[in-house]
């Protein structure tokens, strides 16, 4: 240790003899005032955390609360509740009916045809019977006021589709004004199909037939008889031939 | 009442301010230990400014802290434990500044050593540039051999407290302060030619 001492003197007496750094005149003064300072930092600091605490202080900011709390609920319950659209059911639509058997359809309508038919021949049994013509005319009138109901249907029903797809495709719809002319347009050109199913729809009677019903004498038979003979024996040779 | 305080240890005057909150008694530490710390501070960082802060805030710590005294321990090396933990703190950060401030010219990751003219004797003219010139070498030391040589050669501390102080062992400090010597010496090796 004193080796040590001895060998490093110079440098232990250099270190010794450095003049003392000694601190500034204001120190004590800077000291008491950056104590005093934080002093009040932290009075200040506690002070705020009392005050919020006293009763006298407290009424204000529960008043507030419960303000806030009110609102709060009044904004709850006027707000509308958001569904969620995957959870919410398709509207049923009461104009379209699904239909899964169609020949019973069919015939549930010729049966509400029959009914009313027999209906409107109950109530014509009174009456005096009309002529042939009118019944025929009367007939057709009514046979195309069906049809045209329900071609009137099916484009009314037509026009909706083509309502609809107006709108999402951007295409012109059908107006009214020119709804009639289309039906009156249509009615010509009914498919043969909607023809036979209106045919059927309704049993046609011999009488109801546009023949001509003629008496005939028992010469009058004979001759008819005799030529439609001869035009089967003319047929026969032909078909044989073939 | 401060007649008497005067007459007290360092120990009974932080008693006293412990207990009886005599802030009278705490003035008295202040003014007993703020030029020896400054002087410790100093030597240390080098910068005045700096280190009157620093001493500031070690007495703020002792203020603030009072309760964390313990009366086991000696009221000089607590003070002075808590100075030099600051003084550490200081002297790192001024060092990262550096560095940075060099390294923005530079490459990057390299430190300057940079050339002191103050070295050559024909510079040498008084003792007060003589003192900046040890201060300097002081500076050029390693930071736990400075410490330990400023506490035992210009404080004039004993390896005791040097210990208690660096939370180190007394071999460890002895071998700390010779090899700190020994750098100042070579350090110094100009001036002692002369």
């Amino acid at each position: 240790m004193e080796n040590d001492e001895k060998k490093y003197e110079k440098v232990i007496n250099t270190l010794k003899n450095l003049k003392e750094v000694k601190a500034p005149e204001n120190f004590e003064a800077d000291l008491r005032r950056r104590i005093n300072s934080e002093k009040f930092s932290k009075e200040e600091r506690k002070g705020f955390w009392q005050n919020i605490f006293v009763p006298a202080r407290l009424i204000p900011s529960l008043g507030l609360i419960a303000a806030a709390v009110v609102v709060f609920y009044v904004v709850e319950t006027n707000s509308e509740d958001m569904d969620n659209p995957f959870l919410i059911e398709p509207r049923v639509r009461t104009d379209l009916i699904a239909v899964t058997d169609y020949k019973q359809l069919k015939e549930e309508h010729q049966n509400e045809l029959k009914k009313s038919e027999s209906l409107e021949k109950e109530k014509n049994v009174p009456e005096p019977k009309p002529n042939q013509s009118e019944l025929k005319s009367s007939r057709d009138e009514r046979t195309k006021g069906r049809e045209k109901d329900e071609i009137s249907d099916k484009l009314t029903s037509e026009q909706d589709f083509a309502k609809v797809q107006g709108k999402t495709e951007g295409t012109v719809s059908v107006s009214e004004s020119t709804f009639a002319a289309i039906i009156d347009s249509v009615q010509l050109t009914v498919p043969s199909e909607a023809s036979s199913d209106l045919v059927a729809g309704q049993r046609i009677t011999k009488e109801e037939l546009n023949f001509r019903q003629v008496q005939l004498s028992e010469k009058e038979q004979k001759v008819v008889n005799e030529l439609k003979n001869q035009v089967q024996n003319s047929e026969r040779p032909a078909k044989y031939q073939k | 009442m401060n007649k008497n305080l005067r007459e007290l240890s360092d120990e009974e005057l932080i008693l006293e301010f412990q207990k009886n909150n005599v802030e009278a008694a705490f003035e008295i530490l202040v003014q007993r230990y703020k030029n020896p710390l400054t002087n410790f501070v100093f030597r240390f960082l080098g910068d005045y400014t700096a280190c009157s802060d620093i001493v500031q805030e070690t007495m703020i710590k002792v203020f603030r802290y009072k309760d964390s005294y313990s009366s086991v321990a000696k009221f000089s090396t607590w003070v002075y434990t808590i100075a030099g933990n600051l003084a550490r703190t200081e002297y790192r950060r001024q060092r990262r500044r550096n560095i940075f401030s060099i390294s923005d010219f530079g490459e990057e990751h390299k430190t300057y050593d940079l050339p002191d003219e103050n070295y050559r004797p024909d510079v040498i003219a008084d003792s007060g540039i003589k003192d900046e010139i040890i201060q300097k070498a002081l500076l050029k030391v390693k930071e736990s051999y400075r410490e330990a040589v400023i506490l035992r050669d210009i404080q004039g501390m004993s390896y005791e407290e040097i210990s208690e102080i660096l939370g180190v062992n007394e071999g460890t400090v002895k071998s700390r302060i010779n090899r700190g010597r020994a750098q100042l010496q070579e350090l110094l090796k100009d001036i002692y030619n002369e």
